[in-house]
Parts: C-alpha cells; sequence; structure tokens
C-alpha cells in the first residue's frame, strides 16, 4: 500500500457521516428526491411525500449521498435513511430572508422547512387542518426542552416565533406554559413580553412531557377531550419551545429545521446544552461533550420518567430529540418485580385518575377487556407509577402491552365483524359470536 | 458496549416493600420493647412472659412462612418483614398476664398458612392476617385471649407531665394488651408513616375524626373511646395497604366506615378495644365492594 492510499482510506474513515431518517414524524415516510453519489448542500431537501401527512427532510451537511438503506432509528426500529458523507464545507442552499410575513408565506414556509413537534406532529399539518384556532400554547414545562432551547438568548426568538404562530393561525392570544417552581424563566418571558399585549403565562404544578398533551388541554381550558382527539379539537395549537426556535428560523431566515438543541446529563465528561445537526450520531453528540465517564449502562432520549431507551449509540439524532441522558452501568435498574401489594401509591400519583397498578396486573393475566373497563387507554405513559412502585412492577410496560393487543382486537373486530379473541368460536357448536363476561365493547 | 433497553421510568424512589413493613415493624417493636418494660417494672416474671410473647409469636410466624415457601419452591420472603410484622401485631393483640404460649403459635400459624398464604401471598390477601388470627384466637379460645379485659384512660397510676388521669395516654399502667400501652408513640408512628408517604392519610384521618365525632354525638364517654388499640387500629391495621381499598374515594368510605362501626359495637358492647379489632375484620370483608363501586372517572375518559 503506498502512503497515498493509506491516507485515502485515513481520510474515508474520518470523514464525518450523518443519517437521516426518512421518518422523523408522525405519518408515512418519505420518497427520498436524491440518488447516491448526489452531491448535496446544507438545507436542501433530500426527502419529501406526496401525500399530507409526510413532513419533507432536510440534509444538515453538505456533501454526497453514500447511501439510501435501512438504518436504525431511535424510535421506530429501523427505517429507510438518506446517507452523507460530508465534505468538510459549508456550502447552502440559498436561504430565502423575509422582513415581514403574511399568514400565507408563514404556512407556506413551514411546509417546505418540514418543522416537527416534539411528539412527531407536523406543524404545517395542524396549520391547515381546517380546525378554528383561538390559542397558541407554548408549553415551556417539559424539562427537557426548556434545558436545551430556553437560554436567555433564545427568549426573544422563542416570542417572535410565538408570535408567528399567532399570525399563521388568526389566534385570539398566545399562552406560555410555565412550570410554578421555574421562577427564573418567568421572570425571563416576563420581561421580553413587556410590549406584547395578547400573550399571556399560565403557571402549572407539574411537569407536562409532550405525550401528556390532552392532560395540559385539561389543566389550562378545563376541557376534558379523549385520547382520540389532539388539543387542536379544543382549539388549541401545541407547540414546544424547540419549535418555536425552528419557527422563526423557517420564517425569518428561511433555514429548515436542519438542526437542533440537545442537553447532554448523566455519565459524561462535559455534559451541556449542543447545537447538533440531524442525523449526528449520538456517539458523536456524546464525544463532543467529552465522551462516557466509565462504562455506560443506559442512553435516555427525551426524559428520565417517560423517555426512551436507546439500543445502541449509533442511532442518529432526529427533529423530536431534546434530551440525551446517559447512566453509568452501576446506574442502571435491575430489578426483579414483586407481587403487588396494593399500596395504591401509584393510584395517588396518577395524573389521569385511573388504577396503573390493578390495570398492570390484569394485563399480566392477560385479561385485556378487564383493562379497557378500567380505561387502560386514558393512560398518558408519563412514568410516575413506576417511580412510586415499591416492589417495582414493570406497570407502564404491561399498559402499553394491553393498549397493543385491545388495538389489535378491535381490528381485528372490525374485519370480521365478530367480537373479542374469538377462542371461544372453535370449540362453540352453534358458531355464534359470543361475547366473553362483559365483552370488549 | 452493553446498552440496557427498558421502558420507563428510568429511576425509582427508592421505596420499596422492605422500606414500608420495616419502618411498621421497628414502630410495632418499639412499643413492644416499651411494653416488656412497663411489665418489668411491676414483676420480674410479668416481664419475662411479655418478652416470651413477642419473641415466639414473631418466630412462629416467620418459621410458619419459611416452612410453607420451602414446601412450596418458592423464593424465600422473610426478608420483607411481612412475616415478621404479622407476629409482632398478633402479640400486640394478646394479653402477656397468663398467656400460654401455644396461643400465639397457633395464632401466627393461621395467620400466616391461612389467611396470608392461603389466599396467595403477600399483596392477595383479603384479611389482615394477624386480625383474622385473632378473630379465631378470640372465638376459639376466648378465656385465654382475654378480651373480657377492658382497659380505658383515667385509671392512671403515674402522673407524667401534670396531665392527671389523662397521662394513660403517654404510658397507660393498666395495659391489658401491648398494643395500649402508649398511645403517643403509635401516634408519633403513625404520623411518620403519613408523613414518608408508607400509609395513606386518608384513612387514618377519617377513621379517627369519624369515630370521635360520632362518639360525641351519641354521648359516649371519649375516654373509654380513645384507647391504644384504637391508635393502633389507626394507623397499622386499618390502613394496611393489601386489605384496605385502592380507590381514593373507596378509602375515605373505609375510614368512615371503620369510625362508625367501632363506636357502634363499642356502644353495645361496652369494649371499644375489641371493637376496633371486629370492626377492621368486617371492613376488610366489604373493601372490595367498595372499591368495585368507587373506580375513579379517568380525566380523559374515552367516550364511546
Amino acid at each position: 500500500m503506498t502512503t497515498e492510499d493509506v491516507k485515502k482510506v485515513k481520510d474515508k474513515e474520518v470523514r464525518k457521516q450523518v443519517v437521516i431518517p426518512l421518518l422523523q414524524h408522525i405519518g408515512t415516510v418519505c420518497e427520498p428526491i436524491v440518488d447516491k453519489k448526489t452531491i448535496v448542500l446544507i438545507g436542501q431537501k433530500i426527502g419529501e411525500g406526496d401525500d399530507e401527512f409526510s413532513v419533507p427532510v432536510h440534509s444538515s451537511t453538505a456533501g454526497h449521498v453514500v447511501a439510501i438503506e435501512e438504518r436504525p432509528h431511535p424510535i421506530c426500529g429501523s427505517v429507510p435513511s438518506v446517507v452523507i458523507e460530508s465534505d468538510e464545507t459549508d456550502n447552502t442552499i440559498e436561504f430565502k430572508t423575509s422582513k415581514n410575513p403574511s399568514k400565507e408565506y408563514i404556512i407556506s414556509a413551514l411546509k417546505d422547512s418540514g418543522v416537527v413537534e416534539l411528539n412527531g406532529y407536523s406543524l404545517y399539518n395542524m396549520l391547515t387542518s381546517e380546525k378554528i384556532i383561538d390559542t397558541v400554547l407554548i408549553n415551556l414545562s417539559f424539562s427537557g426542552d426548556v434545558s436545551s432551547n430556553c437560554a436567555p438568548e433564545n427568549i426573544a426568538s422563542i416570542i417572535e416565533g410565538m408570535n408567528l404562530l399567532i399570525k399563521a393561525s388568526d389566534a385570539q392570544q398566545g399562552v406560555f406554559i410555565i412550570q410554578k417552581n421555574d421562577k427564573q424563566l418567568k421572570s425571563a418571558i416576563e420581561s421580553g413580553l413587556f410590549e406584547e399585549a395578547d400573550i399571556e403565562i399560565f403557571t402549572v404544578e407539574q411537569n407536562y412531557s409532550p405525550s401528556m398533551a390532552n392532560l395540559l388541554t385539561y389543566e389550562i381550558t378545563g376541557m376534558q377531550i379523549p385520547n382520540t382527539c389532539t388539543p387542536l379539537d379544543a382549539g388549541l395549537l401545541l407547540s414546544s419551545a424547540g419549535s418555536a426556535l425552528a419557527v422563526r428560523k423557517a420564517v425569518l431566515e428561511g433555514i429548515p429545521q436542519i438542526t437542533v438543541n440537545v442537553t447532554v446529563t448523566g455519565a459524561v465528561h462535559n455534559p451541556g446544552v449542543k447545537n447538533v445537526g440531524i442525523g449526528t450520531s449520538i456517539k458523536e453528540v456524546i464525544d463532543s461533550c467529552g465522551g462516557y465517564s466509565g462504562e455506560p449502562g443506559k442512553i435516555i432520549m427525551n426524559g428520565i420518567f417517560s423517555g426512551i431507551a436507546l439500543s445502541s449509540d449509533e442511532v442518529p439524532v432526529i427533529k423530536s430529540t431534546c434530551h440525551i441522558i446517559v447512566q453509568s452501568s452501576d446506574e442502571v435498574l435491575h430489578e426483579i418485580p414483586g407481587p403487588c401489594i396494593q399500596c395504591a401509591r401509584c393510584v395517588d400519583v396518577c395524573p389521569v385518575n385511573i388504577l396503573p397498578g390493578r390495570i398492570a396486573s390484569f394485563a399480566d393475566m392477560g385479561m385485556h377487556d378487564e383493562c379497557f373497563k378500567l380505561h387502560v387507554n386514558s393512560c398518558v405513559e408519563c412514568g410516575l407509577c413506576v417511580y412510586v412502585c415499591p416492589s417495582s412492577r414493570h406497570i407502564l410496560q404491561l399498559i402499553r402491552y394491553s393498549k397493543t393487543v385491545l388495538q389489535q382486537l378491535l381490528k381485528y373486530e372490525d374485519e370480521t365483524s365478530s367480537y373479542g379473541c374469538l377462542s371461544c368460536e372453535t370449540p362453540c357448536l352453534a358458531s355464534t359470536p359470543y361475547i366473553s363476561n362483559g365483552g370488549i365493547l | 458496549m452493553k446498552l440496557t433497553v427498558s421502558h420507563p421510568s428510568h429511576i425509582r424512589e427508592g421505596v420499596t416493600i422492605k422500606t414500608i413493613m420495616w419502618s411498621k415493624v421497628a414502630i410495632l417493636a418499639f412499643i413492644s420493647l416499651l411494653a416488656v418494660g412497663m411489665y418489668a417494672t411491676s414483676s420480674i416474671t410479668l416481664g419475662l412472659s411479655a418478652l416470651a410473647l413477642v419473641l415466639v409469636s414473631v418466630l412462629a410466624a416467620v418459621l410458619t412462612e419459611a416452612g410453607i415457601q420451602k414446601l412450596t419452591n418458592q423464593e424465600l420472603t422473610i426478608k420483607d418483614g411481612d412475616a415478621v410484622l404479622i407476629g409482632l401485631i398478633i402479640a400486640l393483640l394478646l394479653p402477656p398476664e397468663d398467656i400460654k404460649l401455644w396461643i400465639p403459635v397457633v395464632g401466627a400459624f393461621f395467620a400466616v398458612a391461612l389467611v396470608k398464604h392461603g389466599f396467595g401471598g403477600l399483596g392477595s390477601t383479603l384479611f389482615n392476617p394477624a386480625i383474622a388470627a385473632w378473630v379465631f384466637m378470640n372465638m376459639s379460645w376466648g378465656m385465654l385471649t382475654g378480651s373480657e379485659y377492658v382497659s380505658h384512660l383515667g385509671s392512671a397510676s403515674y402522673n407524667i407531665l401534670f396531665l392527671g388521669s389523662y397521662s394513660d395516654i403517654i404510658i397507660e399502667s393498666g395495659a391489658v394488651r401491648f398494643a395500649e400501652i402508649s398511645s403517643v408513640f403509635l401516634i408519633i408512628g403513625g404520623l411518620y408513616l403519613i408523613y414518608k408517604k408508607y400509609i395513606d392519610w386518608r384513612i387514618p384521618l377519617l377513621y379517627l375524626s369519624s369515630t370521635i365525632i360520632v362518639a360525641v354525638i351519641i354521648g359516649e364517654e371519649l375516654s373509654y373511646v380513645i384507647t391504644g388499640m384504637l391508635f393502633l387500629g389507626v394507623f397499622i391495621l386499618a390502613p394496611d395497604p393489601t386489605t384496605s381499598p385502592i380507590t381514593k374515594n373507596g378509602r375515605i368510605i373505609y375510614g368512615l366506615l371503620c369510625g362508625i362501626m367501632t363506636v357502634i359495637y363499642g356502644y353495645l358492647t361496652y369494649n371499644y378495644v375489641v371493637a376496633v379489632l371486629y370492626t377492621v375484620f368486617f371492613a376488610n370483608a366489604v373493601a372490595p365492594f367498595i372499591e368495585k363501586n368507587t373506580y375513579p372517572k379517568p380525566v380523559n375518559e374515552v367516550q364511546s
């Protein structure tokens, strides 16, 4: 091997690769609009869908496409992704700036820039859903989002983003939701708000993660909305600090959502907030924070109570990533669940007022119809019941299991117009569709 | 690099069954020690028989549990403290004077073997094992379990803190059973359990307040109603996690029911000590019924 060859190989190793999943939202997977070996620039659109539920994705780096293949995804197993090898330049496409955008301009800019909420909903779809929006909410009570995006220098941008959203949705008012004990953030927002008359601040007690949107709606408006609906049905547009920043960037500067702010905490050498491009692997983010301190045992994305434990650190950062927590191997819980002693601690902490421990016991026994009767579908998966359980039972896992089984059963029921599991049908002499004791419906 | 994948939450509060059980055991063990000391000051033989009662009862409960779990090839769970707690409560419910030591042995065996493991072990019991065992012992050998002895305030021979006859609340000299020795320490222990959220506040609050209110309404002397046994019932027996309802409203009804039943039983039998035990036994029996009728309505109920 000549020295030149060695250099080439080395170059190849050093060159940064980003893996951009074509699914970073709730909806259908995007079709790639680039081919292998295409040269792409920062901000160039690389994936787009033709139906209304897909959100375009953009390249976060300049370089050429190496592969378009299935790659591991932090949430959905593995999905088709565009792998781009960086050429270490920062050539960008031409960003279209705007000083005083009109409503139509904001909506079209949001469509092109692919801004996605933390829970995967597209802001463009929300704004064009033909539902009347009278209030824009920005949830500043989710700790991961707040620690990443609510630095003092970002407050003005968040308020600008709020104003843009109010303009785009023709809303009457905007509300910032702030946790009660977060006084610093409250005063920062208050001082930024001195001349906006139609924006208010609402304080809440607890930490509302994006999955608790309906509960937040109940807390603010007193409207109870079932889990099949979203706050949009109550006339609320629920957004987060990260999305507000992305909206401002997309509309005023023309930059699509290609970077996110990520807080890294836990067993790393220099925990802190990093601005990283979409598609950067978690490992690189952690390396930029000084690397692991000690043997890592668990990497958690978006919140220690309800976050997702990642299967590897090779998965990319996606649009809804805001918080990465690294637990060292001796912090990781290895507990054997004991019997439920019916202490009702889970009932006392449950924010939606259901009986989590009882539902989990029924799910464990496979009695999913009982789970349905105990309103298992109301669970917002906040993880508090598991946190307080003295028996360390896998309550949330069992609840999710029950939800999945019920979903499949109900789907099956629609297809065959019969009831429940059908296990009673085989021995039945009269071949009657039989409703079990209580039944599913 | 080996990464663990699990469902949330990724941290725990750190309260386990062991912490809950052993803190209850610690409170009751302190009461027992105090009682043994009290009895020993009046006569050494009484003190020794009191000590023997506690040890025999706890040992019998633990050995029964270990034996059952060995025989049925289950994991040994004597370390979680539940068997110790059952044995200790049985000792607290019996009078140490002239006690036949086979009575706590039979009682502990009945409690652990039949009432606890017969119904499915920890977390599945219908009745509080210790109370069910006491009911069994009282039915079978009523004379030997001393249920006819009634103690009440106002017979104090010590005068602590110039409380006069009410110094019985701190140390009762004429205590027939361990549980009556000191109401104050039971209250302190109970408040500690509530503060630590090892037991819920609803049952103790409603049990105690409804007992006092109903007793005042029907004109009963409070010194008969408020005994050490009442506080044992209020803070340890009634809010026992397994046998009380899990719903929030259910616990309120359960507490009210306990209070009303205690006064009714005590008023009719002139025995407020036994009233507490039979009341909790009765309330345990109806707890599943209360629970079933107080299922909460979720905040975001799915409309069907």
